[in-house]
């Protein structure tokens, strides 16, 4: 046995003095009384629905009716038949993909070209902001009235090459490529932002030294900028395609039918979720809904999650 | 970072462009919101009003509800930003400055659940306000927002700052932990604190999907609500919708314009947490 004197181990009751002690110290009275309330209340708006929504999941549950059966896998076994679902669910994808990716191309784009006017960063900056903190509803209405098809500012820029009316808003597929452009519209300041901060972070010496080098301006991007962008990058992919699966006011505004002509009804998982919740109360079948919307945004975290716990 | 000529003028066009993407659309609105409804429908369609007019903002302020709605929003919006100053300041505070067991995990799963949205669990919360009798009232629209877990992790980002010291004198000197929080913790983060009340109202002003699912009459509506629901049923008035629309971002533009340079700085935080 090696020569080192055990200590005897101190009896419970002793053990727990001392912790409480050690918990009196620290002002446990305190902690509890002011965190207390405030996890509380975390707990009954945050925790408790996320994990009652996989419990509401399971069951055939409607609001005004005394019972709710429980139908385990039911609700999930109709999302397979439910072909107004599949259509939002693709819509949804392909909103967001082509969202996510015009929007972080634009943004990565403006913000290491505005590295090279750094004078006018501030400004511009401003300028690209503008559309952030216009909220949802009044930035749908703004392009709702540009991509108007009789009177709309869009078909007329169009008509002077010769490109008659568009339906923007009444054509399947035109208005997926209209809900991404305000999507685009709206979100890119941000992330021009989130890249400027990223970009100011990286050491000037060690694009002078490549420029000793002889890299050109394209090399110094591939080789410097981008790689060391990288957390920044998966921040943003993570963060602007959570916003963009759970689109919904611009759908809400841009499918309403406008001067008497319908427009197209464009089908998304918030929107399928909202009708079927709170226009039909399918409250059980809409949290089978809520809980793919769920596994989508956690997957997206725990991807994130994943990567920068490797550093 | 780049300084060949070439990239700078393509940086010139390139920003200017996106400049003009993003600014041309909120000025075309407020240029709207001046005009009368013939010039609204004219075609070809003009850019600056002919002849401006207010009556658009007359007729959404004097002859619908829209005051209303203005009225509950701000109600609204000033409720949830108190309240998340409270709950950010005192929770912000506990998890910069006390140990106690399991502060790191319950501190991960606050930050954990920050980017989840509502809409994926907001029929529980609908149907505890449902069963509370609350639905289609004031507390229901401000109960799901009076914590922020980005003002958690800001205020304590912020009272991390505050040395120790100040604190142990403080209580030598015989001061309770309330006191300490209520003196010297809150004015010394207050400027911290602003930028997050500023945020939070910006949130609660901007939203839309929760007082869309709680409230059922108008006499409960909120602006981005209100707007919404206009537009819907009476698109063809499109001077008056104009002007809500201005009306509902002005305060924000304000807001935006008056500290740009804080809420610069506040993203940073956000972005650099990633």
């Amino acid at each position: 046995m090696s020569g080192a004197i055990a200590t005897p181990p101190l009896p419970l009751s002793a053990r727990l003095a001392k912790s409480w002690a050690t918990l009196k110290r620290n002002h446990i009275g305190f902690v509890i009384c002011a965190l207390g309330p405030v996890l509380l209340l975390f707990g009954l708006i945050r925790l408790y629905p996320i994990a009652e929504t996989f419990r509401l999941s399971f069951y055939d549950y409607h609001i005004t009716r005394r019972s709710s059966p429980f139908v385990g896998l039911g609700n999930y076994a109709y999302l397979f038949e439910d072909s107004p679902f599949h259509d939002a669910l693709i819509n949804t994808i392909c909103f967001a993909a082509f969202a996510v990716v015009g929007t972080l191309l634009l943004a990565l784009a403006a913000a290491v070209l505005l590295r090279s006017i750094e004078k006018a960063a501030p400004v511009l900056e401003m300028l690209f902001y503008i559309p952030v903190v216009t909220p949802w509803v009044p930035a749908s209405v703004i392009w709702k009235w540009i991509f108007d098809p009789t009177y709309g500012a869009l078909n007329y820029a169009l008509s002077f090459f010769g490109i008659p009316r568009l339906g923007w808003l009444q054509d399947p597929v035109l208005i997926l490529f209209a809900l991404v452009v305000v999507s685009i519209w709206k979100m890119v300041g941000y992330f021009i932002v989130i890249f400027g901060v990223g970009l100011r972070a990286i050491p000037e010496e060690l694009l002078e030294a490549a420029d000793l080098d002889g890299a050109t301006a394209w090399q110094k991007l591939r080789g410097i900028v981008l790689p060391l962008l990288r957390p920044i990058i998966l921040f943003s992919v993570v963060t602007c395609t959570i916003i963009n699966i759970n689109v919904f006011a611009p759908v809400y505004v841009l499918t309403a039918s406008s001067q008497g002509a319908p427009a197209y009804d464009f089908k998304v998982l918030v929107g399928e979720i909202y009708s079927n919740g709170f226009v039909y109360y399918h409250m059980g079948y809409a949290g089978a809904q809520c809980v793919v919307l769920l596994l989508f945004v956690m997957s997206l975290l725990f991807v994130q999650f994943l990567a920068f716990r490797e550093k | 970072m780049f300084r060949e000529r070439s990239v700078r003028i393509a940086a010139w066009i390139c920003c200017g462009t996106l400049a003009l993407f993003t600014v041309v659309p909120v000025l075309w609105i407020v240029a709207t919101s001046f005009k009368t409804a013939a010039e609204i429908n004219a075609w070809p369609p003009t850019f600056l009003p002919g002849a401006p007019t207010l009556e658009n903002f007359t007729e959404i302020l004097f002859h619908t509800d829209f005051p209303r709605y203005i009225f509950n929003t701000i109600l609204v919006s000033a409720a949830s930003t108190v309240c998340i100053m409270i709950t950010s300041s005192i929770a912000g505070f506990v998890f910069a400055k006390y140990k106690f067991p399991f502060r790191n995990t319950i501190f991960m799963i606050l930050l954990a659940s920050a980017t989840i949205p509502l809409e994926a669990y907001m029929i529980p919360v609908y149907v505890m306000v449902f069963k509370v009798h609350m639905l289609n009232t004031y507390a229901a629209l401000i109960f799901p927002i009076t914590i922020m877990t980005f003002g958690v992790f800001f205020m304590r980002q912020v009272i991390m700052g505050i040395p120790d010291e100040l604190l142990e004198a403080a209580r030598i000197d015989g001061a309770s932990e309330i006191w300490i929080y209520l003196r010297i913790i809150l004015n010394l983060s207050k400027s911290g604190l602003m930028a997050i009340g500023v945020f939070a109202f910006t949130q609660a002003w901007a939203n839309f999907m929760w007082p869309l699912v709680v409230v059922s009459t108008g006499d409960m509506y909120t602006t981005e609500l209100g707007l919404a629901v206009y537009q819907r049923a009476f698109f063809t008035e499109y001077g008056p919708i104009a002007a809500g629309a201005v009306i509902s971002i002005l305060p924000m533009m304000i807001v935006f314009v008056a500290l740009r340079r804080h809420i610069m700085a506040g993203i940073a935080t956000s972005g650099m947490k990633g």
